[in-house]
């Protein structure tokens, strides 16, 4: 999970300041533990969640292709599918953590709802008459997800096709 | 009673198509002088009235056996014609020694020929007293057959022939019947002690001599279409008798280089055999004491069951196979297991079977490979992938069934099943049955399911899909302050 920490707002600030003050192995613990306080006191739940789910993708997938290495290949479609429906499900998770990162909101405008419903799906009279609910999902995060729920469901049905 | 008569002949031809040759019964048989059958008589007659042999040795003349329907010519006659139409007017020719230097245009090496090209069959009676005709000596040229120069040629031995008629020019010799040429050949010229030749092999019977008089030894090629029946022993030797010097110095060929008695089969298996010597076929060398030299006791000649068995050999009465059918099918369970389908797939589980008769004499019987020979099937495309052993399943009356059940490999295409059965003495089995095998549809291939090694990955898929059902429970579950919060920034 090393690369997803830097991408925390205020890590940069903090870290460098303390290498400074600090010397040599004690320095190194201190660093770590910063880090990890840092990272659970800053990191929304959901992104926590995201975290932990990308850890076991990993693990699952170090296995099956650890379990490929050892064992052979053959049959070459399952390993395929087995694998790359990890990986597939890790790109997709990563996309979600950047796409729901507070710090990124602007980089999305096209989630945005304001642009995107009434110009393309739906004349004025209709957007009243959808329920709030629905609506609901337009909303940035809630886009996201939707997003990575249908990504993934495409991405499974692929995979248990293809592993047959 | 017009019909009884006609029931009566249609038994009589059904009788005599029975018991002729698998070649079938026209024997035309070529003699200087047609007066000079009665020297062969016995010979003729055995081919002609059959005789039964009975275990004690005694031959009874009998209605029923070999019936060949003989016409005798001499070379000079005008009607004499081995094609009528294009087609063969005779099934069979047995030429004795002539004395003219040719043949006539009746019987030109290119008739000949054309004769065996035909499947007809040729016995040849060569002679030691007598030049060969030059166009014969085209013939046997033709065939890789050599005969010795001035086309005329004595084999002598002086440690193998008879005191009793040839003390002084040791040209009879004593020769003990033949065995197989190799272990593994179906032999049937090696003759039982009371002189039954028998297409079966009699190990340890094989004693009597056969007495070859007279004759001119030829010498063979390399080709693989011709075997010695009769070999000479290792200390006789070939001369020309009309050269009148005290010592021979110009020897054609000696000791077991010589062939006395030779046989070609062609690849459409018709057979030309070469007999050195025309005497050992007449009446006077049929069953008469010799005494070889040496010996003390004088033993019967085993000529007449020899010329039974080479000339029966030569008309096609043995060593001719037979297929009956041919038949191969998928054998996999619940599949469709039709004969002969056109098309199979790579790997399917194939039966294949062959079923085999031979001739011997008058009927056919069950063939049996020799005991250290195998009838083998490729399937081949190009070359052979599988090189298959035959093994015999079903027998019946008249036939064997050799049958082979194998996994065609992992290569698609258009393949031969082949079954190329040659050997000396037997005719050519060739059989081959074209199929197309093509590779797996996408629907035959095994399932990642029932491959064992996969279930790790199906295994890996499962976790990802629950993991992931999981995290977007979890997900929805700690949504509503997520919800509020990212409402209140909209």
């Amino acid at each position: 999970m090393a690369p997803k920490k830097p991408a925390t707002a205020t890590g940069p600030a903090t870290t460098s300041a303390s290498t400074l003050s600090s010397s040599a192995s004690g320095q190194i613990d201190k660093i770590a533990l910063n880090i990890v306080q840092h990272y659970q006191k800053t990191t929304p739940q959901r992104t926590k969640l995201i975290d932990t789910f990308m850890a076991f993708l990993v693990i699952v997938g170090g296995l099956q292709f650890a379990y490929c290495v050892l064992a052979g290949n053959y049959p070459f479609n399952a390993f395929l599918s087995g694998f790359s429906a990890t990986v597939g499900q890790f790109v997709l998770t990563a996309s979600l953590r950047i796409q729901t990162t507070e710090a990124n909101k602007s980089e999305f405008p096209s989630v945005s709802p304001e642009r995107f419903v009434p110009s393309v799906l739906f004349s004025g009279q209709l957007v009243q008459a959808i329920p709030k609910r629905i609506l609901l999902t337009f909303v940035p995060s809630h886009r996201a997800f939707a997003d990575y729920v249908v990504g993934s469901l495409i991405l499974h049905f692929f995979c248990i096709n293809f592993i047959n | 009673m017009r019909s009884l008569v006609s029931f009566l002949l249609l038994a009589l031809v059904a009788s005599v198509q029975a018991i002729s040759s698998s070649g079938g019964n026209r024997l035309l048989v070529i003699l200087e002088d047609v007066a000079e059958k009665d020297g062969y008589s016995k010979f003729l007659g055995d081919l002609e009235v059959p005789y039964l042999y009975k275990p004690h040795h005694l031959l009874i003349a009998s209605t029923t056996g070999r019936g060949f329907d003989i016409a005798y010519e001499t070379p000079k006659s005008e009607s004499l014609s081995l094609f009528h139409l294009g087609e063969r007017s005779y099934d069979h020719v047995l030429l004795f020694p002539t004395k003219a230097k040719g043949l006539g245009p009746n019987l030109t090496p290119n008739v000949l020929l054309e004769f065996i090209n035909a499947e007809g069959n040729i016995l040849l009676a060569l002679s030691g007293s007598t030049p060969v005709p030059s166009s014969l000596v085209s013939v046997l040229l033709e065939f890789d057959i050599h005969l010795p120069t001035d086309r005329q040629g004595l084999v002598v031995d002086h440690f193998n022939y008879d005191t009793t008629s040839a003390s002084e020019k040791h040209d009879v010799l004593l020769l003990p019947t033949p065995g197989p040429l190799r272990p593994d050949y179906k032999h049937f010229f090696s003759l039982s002690s009371s002189g039954a030749p028998d297409g079966r092999e009699r190990a340890g019977e094989r004693s009597g001599v056969v007495a070859f008089p007279n004759g001119i030894g030829q010498t063979l090629g390399q080709g693989p279409l011709l075997s010695p029946i009769l070999r000479a022993p290792s200390t006789s030797y070939s001369y020309n008798p009309k050269e009148e010097s005290e010592a021979v110095d110009d020897l054609f060929a000696s000791g077991s280089q010589l062939s006395l008695v030779s046989a070609f089969q062609a690849r459409n298996s018709a057979r030309l055999t070469v007999v050195g010597s025309a005497d050992m076929l007449s009446n006077t060398w049929f069953d008469t004491d010799v005494k070889k030299v040496g010996e003390k006791t004088s033993i019967k000649t085993l000529n007449r069951g020899f010329a039974k068995a080479v000339s029966g050999w030569t008309f096609g009465e043995i060593g001719v196979v037979r297929v009956n059918w041919v038949e191969h099918h998928l054998n996999e369970e619940g599949l469709s297991n039709a004969s002969n389908p056109k098309i199979y797939r790579i790997k399917n589980d194939v039966t294949y079977s062959v079923s085999l008769s031979e001739y011997s004499w008058d009927k056919y019987i069950p063939f049996t490979v020799p005991a250290n020979d195998e009838l083998q099937l490729e399937y081949s495309m190009l070359s052979p992938f599988n090189r298959l052993k035959l093994n015999p399943t079903i027998s019946s009356e008249d036939s064997t069934t050799y049958s082979v059940s194998f996994k065609l490999p992992d290569q698609h295409g258009i393949f031969n099943f082949l079954v190329n059965y040659k050997r000396p003495f037997l005719s050519n089995v060739f059989e081959k049955n074209t199929v197309s095998v093509r590779h797996f549809a996408h629907d035959e291939w095994p399932r990642s399911f029932v491959i064992s090694g996969a279930w790790p990955w199906i295994a890996g898929i499962g976790v990802t899909v629950t993991g992931w059902l999981a995290f977007c429970a979890v997900w929805l579950y700690s949504a509503p302050p997520a919800k509020g919060e990212s409402k209140k920034k909209q």
